[in-house]
């Protein structure tokens, strides 16, 4: 993995909304440990945000009462934590041994082609951003995309094309 | 060839996520029978239908809940594993996603029997659309009373929480997943303890894979010798297995154990795509060492066979190769997931598999002598083994059968040696 | 009494101590098991896998010794080739991302790589591919200095602050090779025990800001001593050295481990109380204002003690027992007042529940052991009727203000025998019939009692240039009955029976007399 301890601060506090707050409060009462909810909570965060800013980790560690070296730590390890602002489309290609064998590098290629997009950034108007990833599970239906959450199977490049036509 | 239903019976069934499709099609049919038992009469029917874990690691389920200690004044948790990660391996997807409430009611089966009353099912955070279903399905089961403080009218409490992943593949190793729920990285634990003397919250847990409790349902209904008349004696019932890669027909299949693996690539999978030619299998998911063709033709699909062949059955993932291939980079590809999945916490894996890594992209450049290719070989055997977890020895099992049984391949990619490297050797200086 | 058991190590059987790891079991008798993560204080993470040894006929036959007990009859293989081999190869994967900046590195001459590199790795490196980058120089805070390169993730100072401080401010972040320490932005280490991270850290990622660049480790010199910073008396390493043509000055404190007192740490204050032995010292002795040799001044005090109606002597609660009954001595022999008033000493709610305790005297203990006066009653009924006063080492100014003590030796002849100036306050400084520049605790040997009644030896290696006087010597040159460091020490054995069985002081245990065990030590 790449570097993931660079936080963004966004220079205003963070809180969670009415509707995460109660999630948060819903969720905690599953646990015998509070720190349980450390990963739910920055899961919140994410649908909340879209991503997990400096601010965010500071307010998880201490609503849920411990230390925010920990929450940087869960932060940091799993990767499907965005801690940078992503595209309105956040767009996940599967990297790993079946979507490759069946070509997840022409579409990546068409991105970078056509886009001007590669792993790891997002386009100027903010609108696509790409990410390599591994194995997505979906090797039966390779290679697969995986965008805001939404799985597209049995990709190639002009299906690839058709798709992000019908993105806004 | 034909495929069994014993997992995929409502596969097919239009809706069968719902708990009224999913009553219909005989779900929850078991727990007048299951309350009836005692708990040890479920669990000795568990040993004796012969089920093994379906995670990867093949071991029997019935045994693994007879190690929980007796008389502990401690709750008992299930974790069940719905993390799967593992490269080639798409199959319990399809029973959180088509028949959520056969996962269900093997929780109940599983928590009765080791005597539980909270389960945690741990899914990968990608599987987002099968988290969802997942979760409708347990609001609708407590709404029905299958779960919750009585379920089934009987006096015995269910909870079940989903805990979702963020995002690492070590999290599918059982004390990492523990870890992961209690709020930490996902870094595997060092054994001894045992997760069920000591497992979530130094608690007895037992951590079971999501198609070994999707199996639960048939064997309590039917019995463990209905249950043994799939399969082989060492390996008993059926399998989902997926077959990606090079073939025509990629996709899961619900198979007893023990049929030829060339057999099945061919009858149900269609075949090596486009008219080409077999170059490989892997067995069971990345980790599990590759066939060369001639190897496949021999091995059929269960533990032993493939433990014949020094490969394991893993999680019955199959990946065929066409010829088109290029072994150096598929072993690239491979180093890469299990560097990128390394958790860091021990020496050999964190240091090691990132090293691996950029040997192989020397060589794939051009850049790189024997030497080097030698390294990244001796590497195979200083990291496995002399690791907490056996992360490592999952990138370099098969990576070190890569080396050996397409050598020639990688031979190809090096710099030619130096025309007199005896003019280099200080034996040679007077 | 321990239980011993039977084990085999490398054929050879030896008797170790029940109950303990591998690693300590056979460490106590003499039998290295090389490991950077597990630290007795920190419990076995196993991270590592520098201690994998063999079992024969165990199962696994390959073991993390930090996490297996010591058994019975166990055979422990650790000159193995199998064995030799998996130490080798986890040291080149330690070192494959390792800067290797020995000749700008703190940890040179006391680092586990650079050891262990000597015993179990020695051979040319293999690595050809560009190393991970990580980041140089961060400052942690708290006076720690991160080097990211040099780090070897054995968590010791994660854990520390989580187990041990409860702060945790620092934690390992990412993953795989690019894991490292860090702490959250705007929460850099914040505790009052820190540093103990820097002596932790196995190799050089953790530095201390206030030692970085100023000695090589193998120039120090080492004295054991106590910690005088408050009553806890924590055992430490003075580290000290003395360049041709400077003096000899102390480079760092760091703590030693006693499991009854301190374990294996020590506070951050009472690591920088080297500075004050180092600066801001008396030089000189005066008598009426003009530098004199101190046995002019010691002749002068003492026909002014036998003039005198009354003399009153205060000594310090962080003087030594030896410097404490050789003035007690003096005392009895001339009919003068002795006090051990130090009300200021006490700093109210300063300290904790691990090691910081409110008492700042290192010695209160033993000043009671020895029936020395110390309410303020009797030191200002005292001060009132003595026309003498001799201050032996006790900063006065902690407990009253210069007023008080200008008011209190307005028409008293006062010398002032001291470490550092301004015990008496400024305003005093000038009146002080004589002064004597006294050696510090880092110079002198001795015995202190701490808040627990656990008297402890302490050795004096620092040599100044300047010739000081010990307070046993002043003592004695004013006539006391103890006429040397043998004599007091001799003194000390007849007043606390439970120290007289030792010959001594040297002679004391390492890890302290428990005299409140002792029904002759109360």
């Amino acid at each position: 993995m790449s570097d993931r301890s660079k936080l963004i601060a966004t220079g205003k506090p963070f809180k969670f909304d009415k509707k995460y707050d109660t999630e948060f409060e819903r969720l905690v009462k599953r646990y015998p440990s509070r720190e349980s909810m450390i990963l739910p909570a920055l899961w919140l965060v994410q649908e909340q945000e879209g991503w997990v800013c400096e601010e965010a980790i500071g307010y998880v560690a201490d609503r849920i009462g411990t230390f925010a070296s920990k929450v940087y730590e869960v932060a940091t390890f799993y990767t499907m934590m965005n801690l940078h602002p992503v595209g309105k489309y956040h767009i996940c290609v599967c990297r790993t041994l079946s979507c490759w064998l069946r070509g997840k590098q022409e579409i990546v290629n068409y991105f970078r082609d056509e886009l001007n997009l590669t792993p790891g950034k997002t386009t100027e108007d903010k609108k696509f951003s790409l990410e390599e990833v591994e194995c997505l599970g979906h090797c039966g239906s390779a290679p697969v995309l995986q965008i805001n959450g939404e799985f597209y199977e049995n990709m190639d490049v002009d299906k690839v094309k058709k798709l992000l036509a019908t993105f806004k | 060839m034909q495929e069994a239903k014993i997992l995929s019976a409502k596969f097919a069934i239009k809706n069968s996520n719902k708990l009224t499709v999913a009553k219909k099609n005989g779900a929850y049919q078991t727990l007048d029978k299951l309350f009836s038992s005692k708990q040890g009469e479920v669990i000795e029917v568990v040993k004796n239908s012969g089920l093994r874990g379906r995670g990867g690691a093949g071991f029997p389920t019935g045994m693994k809940w007879s190690f929980l200690p007796k008389g502990l004044d401690k709750p008992v948790y299930l974790a069940v594993n719905a993390d799967e990660s593992e490269p080639g391996t798409f199959k319990d997807r399809y029973i959180l996603a088509l028949d959520p409430h056969l996962l269900i009611e093997g929780i109940i089966i599983a928590c009765y029997a080791i005597n539980s009353h909270d389960a945690y099912i741990y899914i990968r955070g990608e599987y987002t659309t099968q988290r969802i279903v997942l979760q409708e399905a347990i609001d609708e089961a407590y709404k029905a009373g299958l779960l919750g403080k009585k379920v089934g009218k009987q006096n015995y409490r269910i909870d079940i929480t989903i805990h979702r992943g963020g995002g690492a593949y070590i999290c599918g190793e059982e004390t990492a997943l523990l870890e992961s729920i209690e709020g930490k990285k996902g870094q595997p634990r060092s054994k001894p303890p045992f997760p069920a003397v000591e497992g979530l919250y130094a608690c007895p847990t037992i951590i079971n894979n999501v198609q070994s409790i999707a199996s639960l349902p048939w064997i309590i209904q039917n019995g463990a010798m209905a249950y043994k008349r799939y399969g082989i004696e060492s390996a008993t019932g059926t399998h989902l297995f997926g077959i990606s890669g090079h073939v025509e027909k990629p996709g899961v299949y619900e198979l007893p154990f023990g049929l030829p693996l060339l057999d099945v690539i061919n009858e149900m999978a269609g075949g090596v795509w486009k008219g080409r030619k077999l170059k490989g299998v892997i067995p069971g998911g990345s980790s599990c060492p590759i066939l060369t063709p001639e190897e496949a033709a021999t091995a059929t699909l269960d533990y032993a066979s493939m433990a014949e062949h020094k490969t394991m059955f893993g999680s019955g993932g199959i990946v065929v190769l066409d010829e088109t291939v290029s072994m150096p980079e598929l072993t690239l590809n491979l180093i890469q997931f299990y560097h990128h999945e390394s958790c860091g916490q021990c020496t050999p894996c964190r240091e090691g598999l990132g090293w691996m890594e950029k040997i192989l992209k020397k060589i794939l450049g051009g850049d790189a002598e024997t030497k080097d290719l030698n390294l990244v070989r001796e590497l195979c055997d200083n990291i496995e083994g002399k690791t907490v977890c056996v992360l490592a020895a999952a990138c370099t099992m098969p990576v070190r059968a890569l080396l050996d049984k397409y050598r020639d391949e990688f031979e190809a990619l090096l710099k030619p040696e130096p025309a007199s490297a005896t003019t280099e050797a200080p034996a040679e200086q007077e | 009494m321990t239980e011993m058991i039977k084990l085999f190590v490398n054929g050879e059987e030896v008797e170790v101590e029940s109950g303990k790891n591998l690693i300590d079991a056979l460490e106590k008798v003499g039998i290295e098991i090389p490991h950077f993560c597990y630290h007795p204080a920190l419990g076995a993470d196993g991270n590592c896998r520098m201690c994998l040894v063999g079992i024969e006929e165990g199962r696994p036959p390959v073991v993390p010794a930090c996490k297996t007990p010591a058994k019975e009859g166990m055979k422990v293989l650790l000159d193995a080739d199998h064995i030799k081999k998996i130490q080798h190869d986890v040291m080149e994967l330690e070192f494959i991302n390792h800067p290797t900046d020995c000749p700008i590195c703190d940890q040179a001459g006391e680092c586990k790589l650079q050891d262990y590199y000597m015993k179990y790795e020695g051979t040319e490196s293999r690595m050809r591919v560009p190393q991970v980058k990580k980041r140089k120089v961060q400052d942690f805070g708290g006076g720690v200095i991160h080097d990211q390169e040099r780090c070897v993730a054995c968590g010791r100072c994660v854990r520390f602050l989580r187990q041990i401080t409860k702060t945790g401010e620092l934690g390992l972040v990412n993953r795989g090779d690019d894991c490292r320490v860090e702490f959250f932005p705007g929460r850099p280490i914040n505790n009052r025990y820190g540093l103990n991270v820097v002596d932790l850290c196995p190799v050089g990622a953790l530095t201390s800001a206030d030692f970085r660049f100023k000695q090589r480790a193998w120039f120090l010199k080492r004295a054991e001593s106590i910690c005088h910073g408050c009553s806890k008396g924590c055992n430490i390493m003075v580290d000290h050295n003395k360049e041709k043509y400077e003096d000899d000055i102390i480079y760092r404190i760091r703590p030693r481990h006693n499991e009854q007192v301190n374990g294996w740490f020590m506070c951050d204050a009472g690591r920088m109380t080297y500075k004050s032995e180092n600066d801001n010292r008396l030089e000189e002795c005066t008598l009426a204002g003009t530098v004199r040799p101190l046995t002019d001044i010691l002749a002068d005090a003492q026909s002014r003690i036998e003039k005198a109606s009354k003399a009153l002597f205060l000594v310090s609660p962080s003087a030594s027992l030896e410097q404490l009954v050789a003035v007690q001595a003096l005392a009895e022999k001339t009919g003068a007042a002795v006090s051990a008033f130090s009300d200021g000493y006490i700093v109210k709610d300063d300290g904790d529940d691990f090691l910081i305790k409110d008492d700042k005297a290192a010695n209160r203990t033993g000043v009671d052991l020895l029936s020395i006066a110390k309410s303020r009653t009797h030191f200002d009924n005292m001060a009132k009727e003595a026309d003498v006063f001799i201050n032996f080492d006790n900063d006065l100014s902690r407990s009253l203000s210069e007023e008080q003590i200008g008011k209190l030796f307005k028409d008293t002849w006062v010398l002032n025998a001291a470490t550092h100036p301004g015990h008496l306050g400024t305003a005093m400084a000038g009146k002080a019939g004589a002064s004597v520049a006294l050696r510090s605790w880092s110079e002198y040997h001795g015995v202190v009692v701490n808040c627990d009644g656990i008297a402890q030896k302490f050795v004096g290696g620092v040599m100044k240039n300047i010739e000081r006087p010990d307070i046993v010597e002043i003592a004695a040159g004013l006539g006391s009955p103890a006429t040397g460091a043998a004599a007091a020490w001799a003194l000390v054995q007849k007043k606390i029976p439970a120290l007289a069985e030792f010959g001594s002081f040297l002679e004391l245990p390492a890890e302290g007399v428990n005299l409140t065990d002792n029904e002759a030590g109360k």
